[in-house]
């Protein structure tokens, strides 16, 4: 058990590309991280960079309070789960879990006691002496699983483990990544680019945009006041609606509607809204954004309606039953409004 | 296979039985000239059916009683050309497997040129450089030897080639799980890649060791001395007989004998390598 502390972290490859950039996290004792962005936002590399994988060009990488920079990964005291497993073909699942405690000279008893207790805890004990070759996607991954919890480590790295598995396992799984984790209270940082599985995992989230943090925060803070339009289209399913506005005080002007706001600002901003957000303005109404229905998706609990607003699409959520028709105006309560600047960050 | 067609059966089968008669009807000839009598086949008329000699034969092929035929004992020649051919099989995949390891795995000062420099040595095979190479081994005193024999034989770029190829397959994440796994470059060799290189040294093997076991030309320039004699050289000396017909019905069962061990290790290997096939995936 420890924590994980990274200062002014920075990595550029050979190459000269810049992959990860000035990144500074402080990770608990115990945390479930989760690193989620774009393809390319260089999840992977800090990761294992992380993992001793990758070395380090800038900063420094704190495990307890060891400065791991220049340790080989088995000196670091972590286990890592692989995307595509990387369990060792030739091995039967007990060789595979048992392999690195090999490695490390450890007593055969403790050995056949760890691997037995891992076997115990995922479930994976009628099948130690057969070849990964012969397991499914998702037994696979719970040896992977294992050969990780049985090093006790101080830390636990994942990267995108689940990406591998069909969709109703990867739910599943994510439950027991998640209820494991807490059971061992190992500090964990999990990379992965799909957001919900990033929302529902972690004890905090790093939302990386080119190699950046764009923003740190619990998954609600996050979802509930992204630091900036690229966060509030990432985070959220749907994404968030985002239209022109023009503010003059408090007054905001989006798309011949206008409203007036708890902050004041002047000049053209972005105005975020969340499609659960939107409602229908009732008839007779004033002040509602008009809007024309392009299709509506239906999700059984709710329906998604597509709109067009000005030239710019967008999204609203309703109850089932809620008649729309081609041309409605919607409307949402003030504070349920975001406002980035034109830079794309947060005003207030 | 999703073809079933009849015809297209019965073609590929005319195709196959075609192809096993082209490559097995000189070897039973061979064998058909063994079991008769040594002027038979010098009668005009090639006996196509198997003679009545072939215990006489082979029994004094085997108990040396044929001296004034062959120049050594058979069984000296037989385990002269086994020494060789697997001198020259072991000594080429230890060398390569090993090259080809130090190439993918490590980053080196100058590791592209001793990448091409191996490559370069595709172009020159023994016979292309064999007066340079018979002065080295000649210089180093190991003419009339089984290091003589072999190791001029032993350097190959094919294997690394081939190596480098099976190494560059493996998934980066299964060295990287390695690394954490606290497995140091040679444990990485000797518990990853080695098994899982199995298969193809099982292959390897089967090529290489046919390939020392038919060697001809070097041998018969190194060994003077006839306690080293191989096989494949022997039977060409026992067809160069000063006055009189060569023995065929002897030299055609040493022959047959002489293909006995390259066809026990293609079967026995073959068995190996598909149960290997089966097993291991990457
Ligand atoms: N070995 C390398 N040499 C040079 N550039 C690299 C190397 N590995 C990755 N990069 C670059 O670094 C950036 C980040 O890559 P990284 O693999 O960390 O992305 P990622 O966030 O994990 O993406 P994904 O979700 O697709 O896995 C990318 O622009 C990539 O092209
Ligand atoms: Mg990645």
């Amino acid at each position: 058990m420890a924590t994980l502390t990274l200062e002014s972290l920075g990595k550029t490859y050979d190459s000269g590309a810049s992959a990860v950039r000035d990144v500074n996290i402080n990770v608990a004792d115990g945390e479930f991280l989760v690193l989620v962005g774009p393809s390319g936002c260089g999840k992977s590399t800090l990761l294992r960079m992380i993992a001793g994988l990758e070395t380090v060009t800038d900063g420094t990488i704190r495990i307890g309070d060891r400065v791991v920079n220049k340790l080989e990964p088995a000196e670091r005291d972590i286990a890592m789960v692989f995307q595509n497993y990387a369990l060792y073909p030739h091995m039967s699942v007990r060789e595979n879990l048992s392999y690195g405690l090999r490695n490390r000279r450890m007593a055969k008893a403790e050995i056949n006691r760890r691997v037995d207790e891992a076997a115990k805890i995922l479930e994976i004990g009628d099948f130690l002496e057969r070849k990964p070759r012969a397991l499914s996607g998702g037994q696979r991954q719970r040896v992977a699983m294992g050969r990780a919890i049985v090093r006790e480590p101080s830390v636990f790295l994942f990267d995108e483990p689940l990406s591998n598995l069909d969709a109703k396992l990867r739910v599943s799984m994510r439950g027991e990544i998640r209820s494991l984790q807490k059971r061992l209270g190992t500090t964990s940082v999990y990379v992965t680019h799909d957001q919900l599985e990033a929302m529902t995992l972690a004890d905090r989230l790093v939302v990386l945009r080119a190699g950046k943090v764009e923003q740190i925060g619990t998954p609600l803070e996050v979802y509930q006041r992204p630091a900036s339009t690229f966060v509030a289209e990432f985070i959220g399913s749907p994404a968030m609606n985002l239209l022109d506005g023009v503010m003059q005080g408090h007054a905001l002007s989006i798309a011949g509607a206008s409203l007036t706001l708890p902050h004041s600002h002047q000049g053209p901003v972005r105005v975020g809204v969340r499609a659960e957000d939107l409602r229908a303005a009732p008839a007779g109404t004033t002040g509602g954004l008009p809007v024309h229905l392009r299709y509506v998706e239906e999700l059984g609990s709710q329906r998604l309606g597509h709109f067009d607003c000005a030239g710019e699409r967008l999204i609203a959520a309703f109850p089932s039953g809620q008649a729309l028709s081609d041309e409605m105006a919607l409307m949402a309560p003030p504070e349920a409004l975001h406002l980035f600047g034109a830079d794309g960050m947060r005003l207030a | 296979m999703v073809e079933n067609q009849r015809w297209l059966n019965v073609l590929a089968h005319a195709v196959l039985i075609l192809g096993v008669i082209v490559v097995a009807l000189p070897v039973y000839i061979a064998f058909v000239a063994s079991t008769h009598e040594s002027g038979a086949f010098m009668s005009g008329v090639i006996p196509m059916l198997p003679g009545h000699n072939m215990v006489e034969t082979y029994s004094a092929v085997l108990r040396g009683g044929v001296s004034s035929q062959i120049s050594q004992p058979i069984w000296l020649m037989l385990g002269n050309s086994m020494i060789m051919a697997l001198m020259i099989a072991v000594g080429k995949i230890v060398i390569s497997i090993t090259s080809a390891f130090a190439i993918v795995y490590f980053r080196f000062p100058c590791r592209g040129l001793a990448f091409w420099m191996i490559f370069i040595t595709l172009m020159l095979p023994v016979e292309v450089r064999i007066l340079p190479t018979y002065k080295v081994i000649a210089d180093l005193g190991m003419l009339n030897s089984y290091a003589g024999l072999s190791i001029p034989l032993i350097a190959s770029a094919t294997a690394t080639f081939l190596f480098r190829q099976v190494f560059l397959t493996m998934p980066d994440e299964l060295v990287e799980a390695a690394r954490i796994d606290g497995a140091g470059p040679m444990k990485f060799f000797r518990d990853i890649l080695l098994p899982l290189s199995k298969t193809n040294i099982a292959a390897l093997f089967v090529i290489l060791f046919i390939y020392g076991w038919n060697q001809y030309l070097w041998p018969l320039l190194i060994t003077t001395d006839p306690s080293y004699t191989t096989i494949v050289s022997g039977i060409k000396r026992m067809t160069d007989v000063q006055d009189g017909t060569p023995m065929w019905n002897y030299i055609m069962a040493v022959s047959v004998l002489a293909m006995l061990p390259p066809v026990a290790v293609v079967v026995f290997m073959q068995r190996l390598f598909v149960k290997g096939l089966i097993e291991t995936e990457k």
